[in-house]
């Protein structure tokens, strides 16, 4: 299968220009940034895991549609695309500024004899491959499934290849209805903003497109059924979704559409026309203007007038906070990693916040909202471990190594103070502000209380083996198996908090339960600390992501043992 | 004093320094010359503990650095040869996080970053981003950054490099009021005419051995040669340069 790829790839390939062909491999190797990996690191790999998740998910996904397709059909149809669109998104999101050259580019390629157009088809195809290996890792199984099963609904012998065909369209016109809608909007802004402007609007547009592809996703309403679709209550948000109109796109294509709710897939049509127009329109316009600017600008910008925070006082521990708080702030690479992680708790906040302003009067606390904001706790605090882990930059990492005047447990409880500040505090305040609606207040106490003990525990936990400054290690992707991590923290995360948040329900009602509760959360805290410290007693800071140690032998080599007769011959020889 | 003793290091067998012997004494400024790829950054890294030797001993005061190498970093101060700094940071907090890691007293500390950045002319820039920095402003951050502790012993791996004329005029007296002041400093440099002016002592490398250790003076004499750049082309340049250059250009206009 691989070798069949390679040599498609290689016919296709051969049969484009050189230039094109260069500038979109480098291109699409920059998805990961390769100064911060480690000279172990292995991206072919780290790409295949992540590839990988995705299979498994589509797997699951068939097996959803060989259970369900039939009897929820609607349903489905709209999870599937939803997915898609959520999973395009998030390729998007993370590749945002991947359309147009940086600096460095232009500077490299500038001087060379190649045309803007080159490079403008070069990156949107870089980035459209990476689109396109998504949608079809996510829904080759599905969607053979789906065919096999809705096919046989069909009249016809070619029911199999009507859904397939209908499937594979909807889908790919879903995504590129979402991409050319991000390079629209890019486009525009580039054109209508100074370069500065732009630079600080895009990051923020970046941020903005993750929270909301990720809440539209938690948050959009699930309406199964086609009375459910046909009600005029649903009429507002079926005009306004864009994974309904592909729903529809799809049952129009496979001729199950109503008539009722055509002008939803005309709408999609539409829609799809207009940010394809737009978005080749916009950026051709643009990314003359955006090159030249990126030339233009000037070598040392002055630093932003006004308030600029810079405490003397302190030491160790004010500088790593300050310093991981800065490179949060300041690099777009972690902040979207970092969007990744706050785009779901901010969807599971908003669920909170919209009970909240829905529910007249007060209510005693839900078993949800405890669920709901442990989950929001757990996911900030791994989150921020998870972004720590990616440097910022290694070549600039000898002053720490210099500076190091203390014992690496001092830099350990640094970052201990610096992730439970940033990411368990602020999931604190934030669970008070979203509790004011309920009562008693003992009770929201006391979930504070427990959540506190819950985030000290998970800050600990996310240090096991964490013998780093944030932001200065080398990352090595494919190292470890991501596809057990993911779906072990998925299965965990989701089972722990249910079963958590449940018994705190009851806790809350029971003095005796909640006084069990928090000591064993201490004890299981007491415990993860203590192993920590032992351990960074005799740590060393690490700067460079090493390999398991690991020996692997082929069996090739065999030492056989001596015969009685052999030793006798020798020593009568 | 610093002293090298029998210093090595080898990369998969490859020796990029060998067997190396020399110190370097307070109050004298030493200069470290060799070839690109002799063994010079590879040297003074080792001096500074980021690279682990491959045998020998490096003592400061006649200690090993290594015995307590935390009090030794302390009292060192070093500039890279490469400008490798935290460019998301401005020079202001690049500079104050310096001074926190190295846990100086923060009024003291205030002063001596406020004091270096006005006399090295970054104070205006102090708040702009060091990404959008010249590559003399970030040499004179790195200056900065290795002088804020008041170090004992200097090293400073080719520090002229993109530092405009007068900059480099302040380098070159502030090294030699330095080490008048009882500072231990040794410097690497391609720039023989400035080593010339300003070393007591040289110390020369050539394919990762040393191969010469005195003064100008004495070398001067002893190899009757007028310049040390006489001595160093005999010393350490392999090639002659104007064959090399005719070559480079027969070349590219065949």
């Amino acid at each position: 299968m691989r070798r069949l790829i390679a040599a498609l790839g290689k016919t296709i390939g051969d049969r484009l220009p050189m230039q094109f062909r260069v500038l979109h491999r480098q291109f699409l190797l920059r998805v990961i940034d390769l100064e911060a990996l480690s000279i172990e690191a292995d991206i072919p790999r780290f790409l295949g895991q992540f590839a990988g998740v995705l299979i498994m998910i589509s797997f699951l996904h068939a097996f959803a549609v060989y259970v369900a397709i039939v009897q929820y059909p609607w349903r489905l149809e709209h999870y599937l695309i939803s997915t898609m669109m959520l999973v395009a998104g998030l390729v998007t999101v993370v590749g945002w500024d991947a359309i147009f050259p940086d600096r460095r580019d232009i500077m490299v390629l500038a001087p060379l004899p190649i045309r803007p157009t080159v490079i403008l088809i070069a990156k949107v195809c870089a980035s459209a491959t990476l689109l396109g290996i998504a949608i079809l890792a996510l829904n080759t199984a599905p969607a053979l499934v789906a065919s096999l099963l809705l096919g046989g609904l069909h009249t016809t012998a070619f029911g199999f290849f009507q859904v397939l065909a209908a499937y594979a369209i909807a889908m790919l016109a879903a995504t590129l209805f979402l991409y050319c809608t991000v390079l629209t909007v890019q486009g525009i802004a580039a054109l209508l903003l100074p370069r500065k402007a732009f630079l600080v609007f895009s990051s923020i547009l970046q941020l903005g497109a993750f929270a909301l592809f990720v809440s539209v996703y938690f948050l959009e309403p699930a309406l199964g059924t086609v009375p459910e679709l046909l009600a005029p209550s649903s009429r507002p948000v079926l005009a306004v979704s864009p994974q309904f109109w592909f729903t529809c796109v799809f049952n129009q294509l496979n001729g199950t559409l109503p008539p009722e709710l055509s002008w939803l897939a005309i709408r999609a049509w539409i829609a799809l026309s207009a940010v394809v127009l737009g978005a080749a329109v916009s950026l051709l316009l643009s990314y003359l203007r955006t090159m030249k600017k990126t030339i233009e600008a000037p070598d040392l910008v002055p630093g932003a007038s006004g308030l600029h925070f810079t405490p003397r006082r302190g030491g160790l521990r004010t500088a790593i906070a300050l310093f991981s708080l800065r490179s949060i702030l300041r690099s777009r690479q972690h902040r979207v990693a970092l969007a990744f992680f706050l785009a779901i708790v901010f969807a599971i906040g908003l669920t909170c916040l919209r009970r909240e302003l829905f529910t007249p009067g007060h209510e005693p606390v839900p078993s949800d909202f405890l669920i709901s904001t442990l989950m929001m706790l757990s996911l900030t605090v791994f989150g921020l471990r998870a972004v720590f882990a990616l440097p910022i930059s290694l070549k600039a990492n000898w002053l720490l190594q210099l500076t190091q005047l203390r014992p690496t447990a001092k830099y350990i409880a640094a970052t201990r103070t610096t992730l439970f500040a940033f990411a368990a505090a602020p999931v604190l305040i934030v669970t008070a502000l979203l509790a004011l609606n309920y009562r008693p207040w003992q009770h929201i106490a006391a979930h504070i209380l427990m959540l506190a003990l819950f985030g000290l525990l998970f800050v600990e936990l996310a240090l096991v083996r964490f013998d780093k400054v944030p932001f200065t290690c080398s990352w090595m992707p494919g190292k470890a198996n991501v596809q057990v991590i993911f779906w072990g923290a998925v299965f965990i995360w989701i089972i722990f908090g249910a079963l958590a948040g449940m018994y705190e329900h009851s806790a809350l009602h029971h003095p005796s339960q909640f006084v069990i509760m928090a000591a064993v959360l201490l004890a299981f805290t007491a415990a993860t600390a203590s192993y920590n410290r032992a351990r960074a007693r005799t740590a060393t800071l690490d700067f460079e992501d090493q390999a398991p140690e690991l020996i692997t032998t082929l069996g090739l080599l065999v030492i056989p043992e001596p015969r009685a007769d052999d030793i006798s011959k020798s020593k009568m020889g | 004093m610093l002293e090298l003793r029998r210093v090595s290091k080898h990369y998969s067998g490859i020796a990029a320094v060998e067997d190396v012997s020399f110190s370097a004494r307070p109050g004298e400024v030493t200069g470290y010359l060799g070839p690109n790829g002799s063994g010079k950054s590879t040297t003074i890294k080792m001096i500074t503990g980021l690279l682990e030797r491959t045998s020998g001993q490096i003592l400061f005061d006649g200690r090993p650095v290594d015995a307590d190498l935390i009090a030794y970093k302390r009292r060192m101060g070093y500039v890279p040869e490469e400008p490798h700094l935290y460019t998301h940071l401005s020079g202001l907090e690049y500079l104050t996080m310096v001074a926190q890691l190295r846990e100086l007293p923060w009024r003291r500390a205030s002063e001596r970053i406020d004091g270096l950045l006005r006399l090295l002319s970054l104070h205006e820039d102090r708040h702009a981003g060091i990404a959008g920095y010249s590559k003399g402003m970030r040499q004179k951050v790195l200056i900065a950054g290795a002088l804020l502790h008041n170090p004992d012993l200097i090293l400073l791996d080719e520090p002229f490099s993109g530092l405009d004329v007068a900059s480099a005029l302040v380098l070159r007296s502030l090294i030699l009021q330095l080490a008048a002041r009882g500072k231990t400093v040794l410097f690497s440099s391609h720039e023989l005419d400035t080593v010339e002016r300003i070393s007591h002592r040289v110390v020369i490398l050539h394919r990762a051995r040393l191969v010469a250790d005195d003064s100008v003076e004495h070398l001067r004499s002893l190899m009757e040669l007028p310049t040390l750049e006489a001595i160093f082309s005999q010393l350490a340049v392999e090639q002659d340069s104007d064959s090399m250059a005719r070559s480079i250009a027969d070349l590219i206009d065949a």
